[in-house]
């Protein structure tokens, strides 16, 4: 008996120390790009294309970040971001929860193609719709304007996707009871359906956050121009100086700006993501794991 | 939580209220979904504002959502089909030209060519990911291993990333004459590699970018269901002398199935609508060999040729929608 148990003893531990060098190792490819790029904006341009590996040894500095203000309209492109967020995800928010509600928890005529109509949208990929859409917005007056920005995709199919599954987890009694109670059907909605669902709408939130503050392919065609540009647009333009750049002997200073501005793009979600790591991973699995 | 429970509990100690003929006043408050509970009563003599407030309200919650998708996704589809019979520039009249530009690109070299290049795509990103994200998915799923929430915040940070900013990070990393790659490479003696420069190593490394991105979200995914998986069927089959291995390929595949599907569709998808990756890596190049058929149709648009782009969207529309209905059927659970 007591072999046996040392045996199993000892697997066990091979087992974690096995375990826990495959996940180290997973662990640094995912980090090192993001803390390489981090550390490498406050060198020396030079010393990033010559001693790439010598993180800390070759002093600090803040002149990518001083000349990529100069050169960048990065201060336009985060408001610009900040006022679609806002306004994007506050619709995104309500509107979602409410048509999952409607779909999770009613049968009505005309559900399963209003349904399919969802699931249609989730499977279109945006680069399909941007031809007619761009051309819609121009029809309407609309190119380079925030509504053209924070419009389209506003009630977003994957979340109500999402959501419908979170709130199908509900239990019927306790909406019954509600009922019982005297709500209406949006006060049930309200008072019942959303406090019930916290975990996953907080989850929601910050996806939602996070896929407005990267969102490229749309912004990139109906906002181009400088004034209106979303950070992601102004660092793209970014990338493509780089490229006319690449020949010259500038491509250090290049790249240290270019270092520089992807950290500062960076820097604000890595917080959030931080700060509310627990609601993010808690609000995928809502989904799955019932309260 | 609690008050969930406790009504919970009341129900099931109560029964099924609903049911009960003085309960009736009740079951009129119940959406229409659960008529089917409901004796055949005297409906007909609804007025029509009480049917609304009784049908209505599903309609009305889902109204935001089918006003922005009527909006923004139905009225633009119709339009791009029509679009996609004529030859149009952008300005002036547009010309009818029947089936011509599905033609045009159905025999042209370079739709199927950037077609061909996202599938090669998909084979380099969907098996390693999968199995990547699955061994990670494993081992966390382990309660008594130490660190487990430290490895799982660290596999999201780069889906977190902004994904033009870490596709720039990527063009500093693995250009060929000043990148870290390549550095790395020349420190234990390897020759430098052309990686975003040759057509041989451009595909991986915008695979790689893809892979590094989102595995870790692919994990959690299948994190959550692992996690669903009773605990109890592991036990059963550690006493009935499975191994790890027997364990995972009885137990833990044939459970997770649905879990699969879901990624494997969504992955999917996403490859093949790919755009931002080459766009800022790459630009396509080199040789065209990192032209994704997100790319390509692309490039329609930067060339005004907005008739033969429609034709596009719509033949990868056709594309996308069969290849998640082939998912769906081979991944669908025996039952």
């Amino acid at each position: 008996m007591a072999v046996i148990s040392t045996t199993a003893a000892r697997r066990r531990l091979a087992s974690q120390v096995g375990s826990h060098l495959f996940l180290a190792a997973v662990t640094a490819a995912f980090l090192a790009p993001v803390i390489w790029a981090l550390l490498s904006a406050f060198k020396q341009p030079v010393a990033i294309i010559q001693r790439p590996l010598d993180l800390f040894g070759s002093g600090f500095t803040l002149v990518n970040y001083v000349r990529m203000f100069q050169d960048v309209p990065i201060g336009q492109g985060f408001f610009n971001t900040a006022i679609v967020l806002v306004i994007k995800g506050a619709i995104t928010m309500l509107g979602a929860p409410l048509a999952a509600y409607g779909f999770a928890k009613y049968t009505f005529p005309g559900k399963p193609i209003l349904f399919g109509a969802v699931m249609v949208t989730l499977m279109l990929p945006v680069i399909v719709l941007i031809i007619p859409l761009l051309l819609e917005m121009k029809e309407l007056g609309w190119v380079g304007t925030y509504q053209a920005l924070i419009l389209p995709g506003s009630v977003d199919a994957f979340a109500i996707f999402w959501m419908r599954q979170v709130i199908a987890a509900v239990p019927d009694e306790l909406l019954d009871a509600g009922r019982i109670d005297g709500c209406s059907e949006p006060g049930v909605f309200w008072r019942i359906v959303l406090p019930a669902i916290r975990p996953g709408l907080a989850g929601l939130g910050v996806l939602t956050i996070m896929n407005i503050y990267n969102d490229f392919v749309w912004p990139v065609v109906v906002a181009s121009s400088s004034k209106m540009a979303t950070l992601q647009v102004v660092l793209s333009t970014l990338a493509q100086n780089i490229a006319g750049h690449r020949i010259s002997a500038d491509y250090a200073s290049v790249t240290g700006e270019l270092l520089a501005a992807s950290s500062i793009a960076l820097i604000p979600l890595l917080v959030l993501f931080i700060l509310l790591q627990k609601h993010f991973i808690n609000g995928i699995l809502a989904g799955s794991v019932k309260g | 939580m609690t008050a969930m429970t406790a009504v919970q509990g009341e129900a099931s100690g109560t029964g099924p209220f609903w049911r009960r003929p003085w309960r009736r006043p009740i079951s009129q408050l119940t959406p229409v979904g659960q008529d089917e509970r409901r004796p055949a009563g005297p409906r007909r003599s609804l007025r029509p504002w009480q049917r609304f407030r009784r049908a209505g309200w599903p309609y009305l919650f889902i109204a935001p959502f089918l006003v922005v998708f009527v909006a923004f996704s139905v009225y633009p589809m119709l339009f791009t089909l029509r679009l996609s019979f004529t030859r149009w520039h952008g300005t002036g009249l547009a010309q009818w030209v029947g089936l011509n530009n599905y033609a045009y690109l159905l025999t042209n070299p370079a739709f199927w060519a950037s077609l061909k290049n996202s599938a090669a795509l998909w084979l380099l990103v969907l098996p390693a990911q999968i199995v990547l994200a699955l061994a990670i998915a494993v081992l966390l799923n382990n309660t008594a291993l130490k660190l487990r929430g430290f490895y799982r915040v660290a596999a999201i940070v780069p889906f977190v990333t902004p994904l033009v900013a870490v596709a720039q990070i990527w063009v500093v990393l693995f250009d060929r004459d000043y990148g870290v790659i390549n550095h790395i490479l020349n420190l234990f003696g390897l020759p430098d590699v052309g990686w975003l420069v040759t057509s041989t190593w451009s595909k991986p490394t915008l695979a790689l970018l893809f892979i590094w991105k989102t595995t870790g979200f692919i994990m959690i995914i299948l994190l959550s269901g692992l996690q669903a998986i009773e605990p109890a069927f592991y036990e059963a089959a550690t006493i009935d002398g499975a191994g790890r291995a027997r364990q995972i390929s009885a137990i833990t595949l044939p459970l997770l199935r649905r879990t699969l599907m879901f990624a494997v569709v969504m992955q999917t998808l996403a490859v093949f609508q790919m755009f931002t990756e080459p766009y800022v890596v790459t630009e396509g190049g080199p040789y065209s060999s990192t032209t994704t058929a997100g790319l390509y149709l692309y490039n329609h648009i930067n060339r005004a040729d907005l008739g033969t782009g429609s034709a596009n969207s719509f033949l990868l529309v056709i594309i996308m929608v069969g290849l998640s209905l082939v998912f769906v059927r081979l991944l669908r659970p025996k039952d």
